[in-house]
């Protein structure tokens, strides 16, 4: 087995709200191998979006810890890039600026930040607007920029925020295969949040689901299907009889998210 | 239903004739006798009388709206030097927010006006004292409008940058003040309209030269067609001035549609 780059361990997080204590994760373990996409799958409010901040290090644990190669990390942690629904693009910058933006932060001359850019807007079809500022962009382009951003800055973990959940359906698949031909490409250590169970297994290795809040790790199942994977993989026995036993399970789990919400409600 | 916008020339022609019809009656009304000319002489009589203090045998008025915009420029810019990074700051920082927002309180309801008597005492009433009434009108506000402004930035695009690996200070210069500076300059516009209410107050109450200063003596001399010119004065230096400071918003704002807002 391939070496272990980032994990949880035991996590939990308490939020202190105004209506009071929310435990959002509890005794959340993760551990994402060198290479390997996961996909995290699970009910809205099951704590998703909540463990991808920790692995940004943009939230601290309130117990346990996450490990990044080895080291706890403390603080927000350049190395695990961060791809967030709302794009979150820089709209003075361009998109070359925007893209070449975490190079120049650590000093990287201009000219090759610039040419490292430029290759990655080529791979994603961007090369032609790279004068452009994201304002003049649609939600699918903008996109694309942001993952160009994230790519070039080469995080050793992608973390994806249902990147894909605001395009609408035909731009969603042009990017999963975007996504798909990129990963496989690079080998990509990508940690990806969906509440899309196709979207999922078209793209990990592995589809983790959590259980409805406080979120922790239901189960994991082992993504079995062919690389290079295309989009038709969907089209698969092997695809349904997938999706079949995972959603089973995330059932399960909205269900409890359901009922949990309205006994809530009834006090 | 929503009415379209009408045509740039159109706009211009419709304003123009408006001008031109609401001159011309007051023109007439004054000819006629409607209006006695003393207490408000017609246009010809003010662009008469324009032509005189411009370019007569004392030639005074450039002069005049050159101190007036010299002190305005040197208050606002002033004010503006200093109000900006120290409202970035207090954007930035809930500690000194918390600690600096009382005594902006105190200090930003006081009239320009009201700092007339102290900036006298302390400064006597040469250019010093101009500069100062002008960065007492104007500081408190810059700072308020830059504290605003870099609080409406999107916080999420600061957790990007922090993520690509931005350091605190790269955030600040790179996420913060671009963000924030479409309001700053908004809010330094309306800032350099109050620079200009509190040069002529200054002008008016103590000094030897400037538009505040001749519009006063036109009323000692009883001469309303000088305190005509100069208010019109006032008028047609703050419009060059806006004109001139949307050129300066297009030029650090290329990336803002254009036509947007008022």
């Amino acid at each position: 087995m391939s070496d272990i780059l980032i994990r949880a361990e035991a996590v939990t997080k308490v939020f202190t709200t105004r209506r009071g204590i929310v435990e959002a994760l509890k005794d959340f373990s993760l551990e994402v191998h060198r290479g390997e996409v996961v996909c995290l799958v699970g009910a809205s409010g099951c704590g998703k979006t909540t463990a991808l901040n920790l692995m940004a290090g943009f939230l601290a644990p309130t117990t346990g810890r996450i490990v990044l190669e080895g080291r706890e990390i403390h603080g927000i942690e350049p190395r695990c890039g961060m791809i967030f629904q709302s794009y979150a693009l820089f709209p003075w910058m361009s998109v070359l600026e925007n893209v070449s933006f975490g190079p120049r932060l650590r000093g990287v001359p201009r000219a090759e930040r610039q040419a490292r850019a430029r290759r990655w807007l080529e791979r994603t079809g961007l090369a032609e607007f790279q004068a452009a500022y994201p304002g003049e962009l649609s939600g699918g382009m903008s996109q694309r920029v942001a993952l160009c951003r994230a790519l070039a800055n080469e995080p050793e973990v992608l973390l994806c925020d249902e990147p894909f959940a605001a395009l609408d359906a035909m731009t969603r698949q042009v990017l999963q295969e975007e996504l798909l031909r990129v990963v496989q490409l690079s080998g990509q250590t990508v940690v990806f949040i969906t509440h899309s169970i196709d979207e999922a297994l078209i793209l990990s290795d592995r589809v983790v689901v959590m259980s409805a809040r406080p979120g922790r790790v239901r189960a994991t199942y082992d993504n079995d299907l062919p690389r290079p994977r295309h989009l038709d993989v969907q089209l698969t026995e092997r695809f349904l009889e997938l999706k079949r036993q995972v959603w089973s399970l995330v059932e399960e789990e909205v269900g409890r998210a359901l009922s949990m919400a309205a006994s809530k409600a009834g006090h | 239903m929503e009415e379209k916008e009408l045509d740039l020339w159109k706009v211009a022609v419709v304003g123009a004739l408006s001008l031109v019809f609401f001159l011309g009656l007051w023109e007439i009304a004054v000819r006629a006798g409607l209006i006695s000319a003393f207490f408000l002489p017609a246009p010809s009589q003010v662009v008469q009388r324009g032509g005189q203090m411009a370019a007569g045998h004392r030639p005074v008025l450039l002069g005049d709206v050159g101190s007036s915009a010299r002190r305005v420029m040197a208050g606002f810019l002033l004010s503006a030097l200093i109000g900006v990074p120290c409202g970035l700051v207090l954007g930035t920082s809930p500690w000194v927010r918390a600690a600096m927002n009382p005594v902006i309180s105190i200090l930003r309801p006081l009239p320009a006006l009201s700092w007339i008597p102290l900036s006298i005492i302390w400064l006597g009433i040469g250019e010093k004292q101009k500069y100062a009434i002008v960065f007492m009108g104007c500081f408190a506000s810059v700072l308020v409008y830059t504290t605003d402004a870099t609080l409406r930035v999107n916080p999420t695009l600061r957790l990007a940058a922090l993520n690509l690996g931005a350091s605190r200070f790269q955030v600040l210069r790179h996420v913060i003040l671009p963000g924030a500076l479409p309001d700053i300059l908004s809010g330094l516009k309306v800032v350099l309209a109050i620079a200009w209410t509190c040069v002529i107050s200054a002008e008016m109450v103590g000094a030897t030269g400037g538009l505040g200063f001749r519009i006063w003596t036109g009323k000692d001399l009883s001469d309303s067609s000088q305190v005509l010119v100069g208010m019109l004065c006032i008028s047609v230096t703050v419009l060059v001035l806006d004109v001139a400071f949307r050129g300066l918003e297009r030029l650090l704002l290329p990336w803002q549609k254009r036509g947007r807002g008022p």
